[in-house]
């Protein structure tokens, strides 16, 4: 029996779908909700199952996907980041600052990544919670950006416009996106060693042995840092595909965004405590989330009426999945 | 022989107390070398020194001649040095084949893990075991008896050449122990030094070489195993002096108050019955683990037992007792339970000693009723029980151990209790203090009180008790009058079953 599926493990997109399926968390539930979703909205609405409505879906779930896989990173080592918003409407504030699009587009990756470093710097070298570190964090930021753009306004370059509005042998470009952050994410979480050591830190976590992934010599302090950088790189990659999408710096763009980006990712089964999640759990909570939006507003309902539904989904999913599925 | 590992003269203590005493060690490849003592003689202590958990505060270690320093476990591991830990070490979210190289994966050109070989190696290491386990399971899908055999392979692919077996068969059915003891002579004839740490005689005396008894944190003797015997090891375990500490024993029991018949801790236990009775106090002794605990937790609620019937005063206890409402339950039925960690379970660290002392008064009375003023009850509290505090407005944790420690006593007999039951009277404290608790327990049972008592340490149990019951395997294997047993007698019930 062991001899007949070596094959299997050689690349991490099929690592991802096979094997230890216990450690992705419970996936199945939010897939089988979007299918659902899908399938309503098709027979309720004939705008839903247009091309220009998919892609536009797709467009518009692209921000908190792309943030969701951030949070992924950090809920892994049982962390939280709730600086994420305020980072994607700094990143917007930054490239409306009027300079070539060569300074500033690398200027706002290296701004996340201090962001991100400041953050796991707070959690691991002085003990801070996550969510009070990122919290304060949040604070810092987006003061920051409403002294650079108290009020939306401003123009950022035209690469990155371009990077979002054109389309490229035919395809959109924001189809392109997702099939580079999706790549890129893979390779991060289940390609390389970093991956693999954020699951080890987070099962210690999880189950209640700080020390296990330590004692197999892992850093776990600079790994759980790195961590918290992913995160804020991949809001300040969102926060680049808004500011293309706005063609301006908002300071207000990234409001709430956090609290969406954890949403998605419990919904797509990932555990809070660590250790336990899948990257496309992930998406298909943003999914989901996207899903709901778009349906809603396709079929007229109020926004304030949404944010309810928002909620009930969360927790109706949440309710459905056993939190102490893994080990003790 | 030239040995393959030496610890010269270790030392560690933790907080104040000295867990570890001057203790060398000598291992020499191509040997099974036992390490015996009684609970708390230092025996984990000292491999998970030499396993890189904890750092001497003195000592050396060396490894053939070369003195040897370890920051963590990994460090030991690259040293050669690998260890079954009683306790959890594999990652229970991983896969088997990641557990074995996690901190060493093997990558591709590309920089890639190399799954591929990782699972091939893990395969091949596990069938060199004779397991036959899929490397892609995870962990946590694993048996206890699997977990350590997949430890041992993770020893052997490391290319480890000292294996620590810390209890390893503390959890495994006897067909399992088989197993085991066949990898462990395997290791041997490869010229592995292997360290046993078990408190089973018989397969001390199936499986190891050499013997070395630690006491009290210090070495009792290392010997060649064909020349002791069971009985000369448990002498060489105990041999220890009873000191004065104790207070006379009381006159004569009163009436059964606490009665527990046909109880069975988990489905698998035999039942069993024990009884309190007034004037008396009674002690559950035996190995660490072996349901002392549970059985008294039981009785409050803290822990779901399979069956039972309890009798309190002659009236009958529902059993379960509920976990939420069962402390409150019994304390209005006259029993006062005192949890082991006064630390984590029993004081309120950062509050005054008079709230830690009228908390338990307080909790008698109905939820929302204004509080009463027990200053009167705390200073005579403090006063009775020689509580050595500036005054009662200082906080819990400014006391000394021992003080604390009758903080919580004095919490519980401020409310006039019947029955005590009550783990751990003096754990980390020392010996004057522990003498006072002793004659403070005595004293409640000389006025009509029963107390029911838990401890690790069986010279105390001895000296402080009417009656030992000695527990092995969630159920009751012996009762002891407390005035002739011995330390001996005890071990040997306890190990016997």
């Amino acid at each position: 029996m062991p001899e007949a599926r070596p094959s299997a493990m050689t690349n991490p997109l099929a690592r991802l779908a096979s094997a230890n399926r216990g450690r992705q968390g419970l996936w199945l539930v939010p897939l089988v909700l979007a299918v659902l979703l899908a399938i309503a909205l098709t027979l309720r609405t004939s705008q839903f199952l247009t091309s220009e409505n998919l892609l536009n879906l797709v467009a518009q779930a692209m921000p908190l996907t792309i943030t969701a896989i951030g949070q992924l990173f950090v809920i892994l080592v049982g962390g939280l980041d709730l600086s994420v918003g305020s980072v994607i409407s700094f990143t917007t504030a930054v490239l409306a600052l009027g300079a070539p699009g060569y300074v500033l587009v690398p200027a706002v990756f290296l701004l996340a990544a201090l962001i991100g470093l400041t953050n796991g710097f707070a959690v691991t070298r002085l003990n801070v919670h996550p969510i009070i570190a990122t919290l304060a964090m949040q604070y810092i930021v987006l003061g920051i950006t409403r002294v650079l753009r108290p009020v939306a306004g401003g123009t950022v370059p035209d690469v990155v416009i371009a990077s979002v509005s054109g389309s490229f042998l035919g395809l959109p470009m924001p189809v392109y996106w997702g099939i580079v952050v999706i790549i890129l994410a893979c390779k991060l979480l289940y390609g390389s060693r970093f991956g693999l050591h954020l699951f080890a830190i987070g099962g210690g976590m999880a189950a209640g042995t700080e020390d296990a992934a330590r004692n197999f010599g892992i850093a776990t302090k600079r790994n759980i840092m790195l961590a918290y950088v992913a995160c804020s790189c991949f809001a300040a990659l969102a926060g680049v595909f808004l500011a293309g999408r706005i063609v301006s710096g908002d300071p207000n763009v990234g409001l709430l965004f956090e609290l969406d980006a954890i949403t998605a990712v419990a919904i797509g089964g990932t555990q809070l405590s660590g250790g336990i999640g899948s990257l496309h759990g992930t998406i298909i909570g943003s999914v989901v989330l996207a899903l709901l939006s778009n349906g809603m507003n396709l079929l007229n309902v109020s926004p304030f009426v949404q944010t309810v539904i928002k909620g009930g989904i969360l927790l109706f999913v949440i309710g459905l999945q056993s939190r102490k599925k893994m080990g003790l | 022989m030239a040995s393959l590992i030496e610890m010269s003269n270790i030392s560690k203590s933790f907080g104040g107390s000295l867990a570890v005493d001057r203790v060398s060690l000598a291992l020499q490849p191509g040997s099974v070398h036992a390490l015996m003592g009684e609970n708390g003689a230092g025996k984990s202590t000292l491999m998970k020194i030499l396993a890189g958990v904890h750092q001497p505060d003195s000592g050396e270690i060396f490894r053939n001649g070369q003195p040897i320093r370890f920051a963590n476990p990994k460090e030991a591991l690259d040293n050669g040095i690998s260890t079954v830990f009683q306790e959890l070490s594999l990652l229970p979210n991983l896969t088997i084949a990641e557990n074995m190289f996690l901190g060493r994966e093997p990558t591709t050109p590309s920089g890639r893990v190399d799954y591929r070989r990782m699972n091939a190696e893990t395969r091949k290491a596990l069938a060199d075991l004779g397991l036959d386990l899929s490397p892609e399971t995870l962990v946590s899908e694993l048996s206890i008896a699997e977990r350590q055999f997949v430890e041992i392979a993770h020893g052997i692919k490391a290319d480890a050449s000292v294996f620590i077996l810390d209890e390893p068969t503390a959890a495994l059915n006897s067909a399992d122990v088989e197993v085991l003891n066949r990898h462990i002579r395997r290791l041997r004839d490869e010229g592995k030094a292997i360290v046993y740490i078990s408190h089973r005689m018989e397969e001390i005396f199936q499986i190891c070489d050499t013997v070395t008894v630690l006491k009290d944190g210090r070495l009792a003797g290392t010997k060649p195993l064909s020349e002791v015997t069971p009985a000369s090891l448990i002498a060489l375990m105990v041999g220890r002096e009873l000191q004065d500490l104790f207070p006379p024993r009381g006159a004569t029991a009163g009436d059964v108050v606490l009665q527990v018949d046909d109880f069975r801790i988990d489905a698998k236990g035999a039942p069993l019955s024990i009884r309190v009775c007034r004037g008396e106090i009674v002690a559950l002794a035996g190995l660490e683990g072996q349901g002392q605990q549970k059985l008294l937790r039981a009785l409050v609620g803290q822990f779901q037992p399979f069956s039972g019937t309890v009798r309190l005063k002659g009236e009958a206890l529902s059993m379960p007792v509920p976990p939420g409402a069962g402390i409150r339950r019994l304390q209005a039925a006259g029993v006062a339970f005192i949890p082991e960690d006064r630390k984590e379970e029993g004081l309120f660290l950062t509050l005054p000693v008079a709230h830690n002392l009228a908390i338990g008064l307080h909790s008698r009375r109905p939820g929302l009723s204004l509080a009463r003023n027990y200053a009167r009850t705390i200073a005579d509290t403090i006063r009775d029980l020689g509580i050595k505090a500036a005054s009662p407005s200082v906080a819990a944790n400014s006391l000394s151990g021992g003080n604390q420690q009758k903080v919580l006593l004095g919490r519980y007999l401020a409310t006039k209790p019947e029955i005590l039951l009550i783990e751990e009277p003096t754990r980390g404290v020392d010996v004057g203090a522990k003498s006072e608790i002793y004659r403070l327990l005595r004293e409640f049972a000389n006025g009509g009180g029963a107390v029911l008592v838990l401890s690790r340490e069986t010279v105390e149990l001895i000296g402080l008790c009417d009656r030992i019951y000695v527990m092995h395997d969630n159920t009751v294997v012996s009762e002891l009058p407390a005035a002739t047993a011995t330390e001996h007698d005890i071990l040997n019930a306890a190990l016997s079953a």
